[in-house]
């Protein structure tokens, strides 16, 4: 059985289709890639499976169906995502946003807070020794008090993957981590999801517009077109396949020369 | 909670030691002249500065639950007044009709409070900002409405006469009392808003106020996180209107006009917005400032002539330190504070922190 299974996922934004009868499986530990041109779907698509965006059809995770939870509930369940914004919360150090991260893993409740209960404390000890090893992980340990707002919009980035692989996700969803890195960032970031893939066994969604990193990396590749599948297959096979090809890149009128 | 710069040498060898309030042995021994200096006062002070440190350990509760609910989840609220009279009316009204003692009159406070703060909360799941504030409002005036209906239904249309708390045997009448029991209460609350700022509440608080479709898709329940912090918030305001009811041993609606409810937000706003130092900084600054025109006033030549004119000086003057809080040092005391110590700590060497920075 696949671990996310999207069927017939539609939405509608008053009369502009956003996404047609999409459909797609996630196998386990498989880094699966969405592509396609700007305003194709792929962040709306995001948005349903994590439940922000009301589409139609039916979304399950692990065999169980999300289509009616809430985001919280959704995240609750070990779908963890970044955003393409990042948008992390800017006044907050590094180290307090991966710890917000980890907050559907809290046990205590507000009126042990209030008090700082020992179990309170040991609760924040524990976490942030796991916020530690994704810091370790992430190679982060120089900048864990500096503000999220300060820091440079690669860094931010990482950050954003760290602070969802803080709650220790089941399947994670990444919106295009590699947009606005440099090519060293984008070495490091390459480096950081092939470690995720092999090490913690993630599925992953992954939404991309470097070719050159989807194909060296993607198990399989989906590609999206005005809200419409084009093509899923090995990367391979739909990078040669001439209507992506042609969506993606346009063709030259035939008889043109140049 | 992130922190200011620190004198060096200062090492941690376990995360508890970074979840502690009071870490170096210099933050210690301020602490400790702080707490001397406090102990000392009321032995020292004459009774006049008494009741001025316990008119701002009263504001210093209230303004503390306001920066919880403003400062860090974000929440604006004009009801502050309106809580507050209802944790003094709850104390009033059930000395008056059953004798209640204060151990049952406080946390009943408390818990009207806390059934208030879900009322006022409600509308901010669907309000954002002016809007909120504007519903707020509304509450404040429905509170202070049936407050004065029964004022005047059961024949205390000048005010409710309140019994002082006995504890132990003892009437609590003196100042000094006084001081202790404000003091105490001011400290507690201080400590408990620490530390629910550094977990998981405090967390999900600012998620939720920098972005609540993140916070979300993090996990984090919006409406419940925003909920608990108008239940925490007006459970201590309340609680703080029922000790200035015990304190002034008197209840009436004309202490709880809205310039009260602006009062406290300009104590945020002046202390220093996002900061627990803030509060209690602005709760100073705003207590103290009328007392400060008077003395102003009677400083200069023929001051029998403007003394008509002190009520309508205060409130210029009061208004026009908000402007200039606002226009020059948005991030209030709190900034200015942190520009001084940051200046000793970094001597020779000089440092201009980056514009808006806040921590």
């Amino acid at each position: 059985m696949a671990e996310l299974e999207v069927d017939n996922l539609s939405l509608r934004f008053g009369g502009l289709t956003v996404l047609d009868g999409v459909s797609f499986a996630v196998e386990a530990a498989e880094l699966f890639a969405l592509i396609g041109p700007n305003g194709a779907g792929k962040t709306s698509a995001f948005n349903c499976m994590s439940r922000i965006y009301p589409g139609t059809g039916r979304i399950r995770f692990r065999g169980r169906d999300i289509s009616h939870l809430s985001p919280r509930a959704v995240a609750r369940l070990g779908i963890a995502r970044t955003f393409q914004h990042v948008e992390l919360f800017a006044h907050m150090s590094v180290l307090d946003n991966i710890m917000t991260g980890r907050h559907p893993r809290l046990s205590t409740n507000p009126l042990q807070q209030m008090l700082f209960l020992p179990a309170v404390r040991r609760e924040e000890v524990r976490h942030r020794e796991a916020v530690e090893r994704i810091i370790e992980f992430v190679e982060l340990e120089g900048v864990r008090h500096a503000h999220a707002g300060a820091l440079p919009f690669g860094i931010q980035k990482i950050v954003g993957l760290a602070r969802a692989l803080a709650l220790e996700p089941r399947l994670l969803l990444l919106d295009e981590p590699s947009a606005g890195l440099t090519r060293d960032e984008r070495d490091d970031l390459a480096r950081f999801i092939l470690r995720i893939k092999h090490e913690l066994k993630l599925p992953i969604v992954w939404i991309e517009h470097d070719m050159q990193m989807v194909a060296d990396l993607a198990d399989r590749i989906h590609v999206l077109n005005n809200g419409r599948t084009l093509a899923t297959g090995s990367p391979m096979q739909v990078l040669n396949n001439p209507e992506v090809v042609a969506a993606y890149l346009g063709v030259r009128p035939t008889g043109a020369t140049g | 909670m992130s922190r200011q710069p620190r004198a060096s040498g200062y090492f941690r060898t376990g995360y508890a030691q970074d979840l502690k309030l009071v870490q170096t042995r210099a933050e210690r021994a301020s602490l400790a002249l702080l707490g001397a200096v406090l102990l000392a006062f009321p032995f020292l002070a004459s009774p006049f500065l008494l009741d001025l440190a316990n008119q701002v350990f009263l504001a210093s509760i209230g303004a503390l639950a306001l920066m919880l609910l403003t400062g860090y989840a974000g929440q604006i609220s004009l009801g502050h007044a309106g809580l507050m009279a209802a944790g003094a009316f709850t104390v009033g009204i059930l000395f008056r009709e059953t004798q209640a003692p204060f151990w049952i009159t406080l946390p009943a406070a408390a818990a009207v409070g806390a059934v208030l703060g879900v009322v006022f909360g409600l509308p901010s799941l669907r309000l954002r900002g002016l809007y909120l504030a504007v519903s707020t409002l509304a509450l404040h005036f429905l509170v202070v409405y049936l407050g004065g209906e029964y004022e005047a239904k059961r024949g205390f249309s000048t005010g409710i006469l309140i019994d002082p708390p006995v504890l132990a045997g003892m009437a609590i009448t003196s100042g000094h009392a006084w001081y202790g029991i404000l003091g105490t209460a001011a400290v507690a609350t201080l400590l408990l808003c620490l530390n629910l700022l550094r977990s998981g509440t405090g967390r999900a608080w600012a998620a939720v106020r920098a972005n609540e479709t993140v916070a979300a898709a993090l996990g984090i329940g919006v409406a419940g996180h925003k909920l608990l912090a108008f239940v925490i918030s007006s459970a201590l305001t309340a609680l703080a209107g029922a000790l200035f009811a015990y304190h002034r041993g008197f209840v009436s609606v004309e202490a709880f006009s809205l310039f009260l409810s602006i009062q406290y937000v300009a104590m945020i706003i002046i202390g220093g917005m996002g900061s627990l130092l803030g509060a209690i900084l602005g709760a100073v600054f705003v207590t103290l400032f009328p007392y400060g025109i008077e003395v102003a006033l009677r400083a200069l030549p023929g001051a029998q002539r403007y003394a008509g004119t002190l009520f309508a000086v205060n409130y210029a003057a009061f208004g026009f330190v908000m402007i200039l809080f606002l226009v020059l040092e948005p991030l209030g005391l709190v900034g200015i504070w942190r520009r001084v110590q940051t200046y000793f700590l970094l001597w020779p060497f000089k440092h201009r922190p980056l514009a808006g920075r806040r921590r």
